[in-house]
């Protein structure tokens, strides 16, 4: 059963590769409509005010960003044509894309860039509050041009490899002098992309139309219609797929059991490829509030307990690998190969709890007064199982844990304002750099029950100052070095273990052609993905 | 040998009950002896089937949880739960439908108003929100079936408080003074018990499917081995192994059977008109 298993996931992995299948070499054909189905919405469809793959996966077909990444991971331009930065990293001047249109007919002008970076990238998109916030002013010297003025050094690889997600324009003249949260264009986007939002049905599906007048011509955008269905029940989800009714599952949609089965379908492409740009690690967080998880050598224990290995095969069905840290293997300008910093090691587990003082009063008792209580992040069955596995793996070396089930409002709620949990597990998702979205969850100062940010009581000066360091640094080799001290630090400290690293998978009919091509396809804008006849 | 007794061991359903009744009792009490093991721990990989592994007789489920481990452990939480849920809506239902059929009258009328607005919520909603308000720990998700169900023992228990508080022999025990109270419990609810006894038995069988019900939407205490909690878990891998939902699917329905014949044997045992024939 095991081998089999195996085989079958690298048979699997080739049919990826292999990619265009039947129809490789095929012309792309125009027409056919879409359908998507999603697990969950957000009921924001404005990328330039709420970053998540949940509003990319519907709003980036409709809303453009500056600039997004080329097949091989490099950051290649979208509505800015050409770019360049100054020797101090204070000013970077964009070059915009001439001739573009917002789907309402007015034309695209530099000062719908100053408006998106400093009343919504600046002041109200999560993350981009961090990124931007030496960002002093946007000037438009002429309509085609948009001058970023920073007060501290900005990187130029950072900024690019931020913009694909937090870097999409609004219209100015929608949005200005109307509060930017509550317009009515955050759920009835207008934008610049290869498709026109038709209607939005919560709950139901969002359905987007061919944009005739879009900038790249040549026929694209290929598809006549794009409809997102929104398919909670994973079981239900699967049959839709199956039935036809559904083309593509994409961000780990499907139960885990059915995406292996599918990939053993042929009529069905299961793949990583076109998410290496949105990996995400499974993390087992520890309260330092908790007395005992204050102590780094108990943190240390609790991680060397976890057989992860045998997670990943047994639980995931193999679909991620080892975690080595927080800046994941798919990160290719800042990862440096590390082992798994925590193996699987029961004696020494239980060595260095007893040598922390955490002596088994008898054989067989538990450890600490009062067992450990865990909240499982409800975000499907990477962080349930993991709860359980670590539930069962912490029993093996005495320490008792209790899991205590929450919806996601109260998961939110405990975890980050409340912080009433002393571990929790969660998804952590790389956004290409690690100062976008990933040094946030070691650095203290972030205000309390912000979501996905360090709420586990975290403080290091020497941390908060390698992140510092590392954010404003110029030359990309130095920056690099230095985040190999943040790297070290994080794992040394570990009071957040980045345990299981993995891409989401992508499940598709292979009639969708032109498709995961690129690291972030998921949230791209599917300008030009076309369906093969059935 | 009482004619109950042996009313009830001629009934075949009751003899049948009370055997299956007996392999569950079986398993929950040689659970320990059987799996020393915390059933909740991992026993080995997971979704091997079952006669796959001969340590592992009706194989793991998607946690790496021994199933046979599991559903002997999982016995005693739902006996648990059916017991004293059952002992919770039994007596809160018997003491309000006693004192509001003795009494009759305005405290008749004002428990009856109350009995219906429970009534008027259907069961597992208000489950729901009770599990929603006060958590969901194993003694908690206990009473609250408890009290969802108490008021269908209440009803039946007035009715035969009414029809009688007028006879004679009640009539004559408060004749020689004797208290309220005394009426109450030693003269009229013994002889009001019977058709309570029958319906508890159902009480217990809703009780257990209440709680395999909340657990399989993941509402139950995790930190126990509930049937519930097993099909629940196995709901993801239901199109290719099964058998993760069917075992204990099984062992529920054998209990459930098991306390539903059991009621029909205490039926045929305890019901006058059936006993004349």
């Amino acid at each position: 059963m095991q081998t089999t298993r195996r085989q079958v996931l690298v048979a699997g992995s080739a049919l990826a590769v292999a990619g265009g299948g039947p129809a490789f070499g095929q012309a792309p054909q125009r027409g056919g409509t879409l359908t998507v189905q999603l697990t969950s919405e957000q009921r924001v469809l404005n990328p330039a005010i709420q970053a998540s793959t949940g509003v990319y996966v519907m709003a980036s077909k409709i809303v453009e960003p500056l600039v997004d990444l080329d097949a091989q991971g490099e950051p290649v331009g979208v509505l800015a044509e050409r770019w360049e930065g100054s020797a101090d990293g204070l000013t970077h001047t964009f070059h915009l894309r001439r001739g573009v249109q917002w789907h309402d007919g007015k034309p695209f002008v530099a000062k719908d860039v100053q408006f998106s970076a400093m009343e919504c990238w600046k002041k109200i998109l999560n993350y981009g509050t961090t990124l931007y916030q030496f960002l002093e002013a946007v000037q438009t010297p002429d309509e085609h041009t948009a001058v970023f003025r920073f007060s501290k050094p900005m990187p130029q690889g950072l900024l690019l490899r931020a913009l694909p997600d937090l870097g999409h324009v609004i219209p100015a003249h929608v949005y200005a002098g109307t509060d930017i949260r509550t317009n009515p264009a955050n759920t009835a986007p207008i934008g610049t992309g290869p498709f026109v939002f038709k209607q939005y049905e919560r709950g139901q599906y969002l359905i987007a139309e061919r944009n005739p007048n879009y900038w790249r011509g040549n026929g694209q955008p290929y598809l006549d219609r794009i409809v997102w269905r929104f398919i909670s029940d994973r079981a239900a989800a699967s049959a839709a797929l199956e039935s036809g009714q559904v083309q593509f599952s994409p961000y780990s949609g499907l139960a885990l059991s059915d995406i292996s089965r599918l990939s053993k379908d042929a009529r069905y492409t299961v793949s990583t490829r076109g998410n290496e740009g949105n990996t995400a690690h499974t993390v087992m967080e520890m309260n330092l509030r908790r007395a005992e998880l204050a102590k780094v050598e108990v943190r240390r224990a609790l991680c060397h307990a976890l057989d992860l290995g045998f997670f990943i095969e047994n639980f995931l069905y193999g679909y991620a690998k080892l975690g080595t840290g927080p800046i994941p293997s798919s990160s290719a300008p800042f990862y440096v190969p590390r082992s798994a910093p925590y193996p699987f090691d029961r004696a020494k587990a239980e060595r260095m709890l007893d040598d922390a003082g955490y002596k088994r009063p008898s054989r067989g008792a538990m450890r600490f007064a009062q067992p450990l209580k865990l909240l499982p992040a409800p975000w499907g069955e990477y962080t349930v199982n993991f709860a359980t596995f670590i539930q069962q793996s912490l029993r093996e070396i005495g320490v008792r844990v209790e899991i205590e089930a929450r919806d996601a409002p109260g998961f939110l709620t405990g975890v980050y304002r409340d912080h009433n949990f002393d571990l929790t597990t969660g998804w952590h998702q790389y956004r290409n750099d690690p100062a976008v979205s990933t040094t946030v969850w070691f650095r203290t100062g972030s205000p309390v029950g912000a979501p996905w940010t360090n709420q586990y009581g975290y403080d290091n000066p020497a941390m908060d100052r390698a992140i510092d360091v590392a954010a404003t640094e110029l030359d990309p080799t130095k920056r690099k070095a230095l985040y190999q001290d943040f790297v070290k630090l994080a794992v040394d400290d570990v009071p957040v273990h980045c345990a299981v690293e993995h891409a989401f998978i992508s499940v598709y009919s292979k009639r969708l052609m032109g498709s995961h091509n690129t690291p972030r396809w998921s949230s791209s804008s599917w300008h030009d993905a076309w369906l093969a006849p059935a | 040998m009482s004619p109950a007794l042996r009313a009830f061991l001629r009934s075949p359903p009751g003899i049948l009950g009370v055997a299956l009744l007996l392999v569950v009792l079986f398993a929950a009490l040689s659970a320990d002896w059987f799996f020393p093991r915390d059933p909740l721990s991992l026993a080995g990989r997971p979704l091997q089937w079952p006669g796959q592994n001969p340590r592992l007789l009706l194989g793991t489920d998607n946690l790496g949880r021994d199933i046979a481990g599991f559903i002997c452990h999982g016995a005693r939480v739902s006996l648990l739960i059916g017991l004293v849920a059952t002992v919770v809506a039994v007596g809160l239902g018997t003491l309000v439908g006693a004192i509001a059929g003795f009494y009759g009258g305005w405290v008749d009328d004002a428990l009856m108003r109350v009995t219906e607005a429970f009534q008027t919520v259907p069961n597992f909603i208000l489950l729901l929100v009770l599990v929603a308000v006060f958590g969901s720990e194993l003694e908690v998700i206990t009473i609250a079936i408890g009290l969802v169900g108490w008021t269908a023992p209440c009803r039946l228990v007035r009715a035969e408080f009414m029809s009688l508080r007028t006879r004679e022999y009640v009539l004559a025990a408060r004749g020689l003074g004797v208290r309220d109270a005394g009426l109450i419990f030693r003269e009229i609810l013994p002889n009001a018990l019977p058709p309570v006894i029958v319906y508890a038995s159902v009480v217990m069988a809703v009780a257990i499917l209440m709680e395999s019900a909340l657990a399989f939407l993941g509402l139950s205490d995790p930190n126990i081995a509930s049937w519930g909690n097993m099909i629940g878990a196995g709901r993801s891998v239901l199109r290719t192994e099964w058998y993760v939902s069917a075992i204990p699917g099984v062992a529920i329905l054998v209990t459930v059977l098991a306390f539903s014949l059991v009621g029909q044997g205490l039926n045929d045992a305890l019901n006058p008109r059936l006993q004349a024939v």
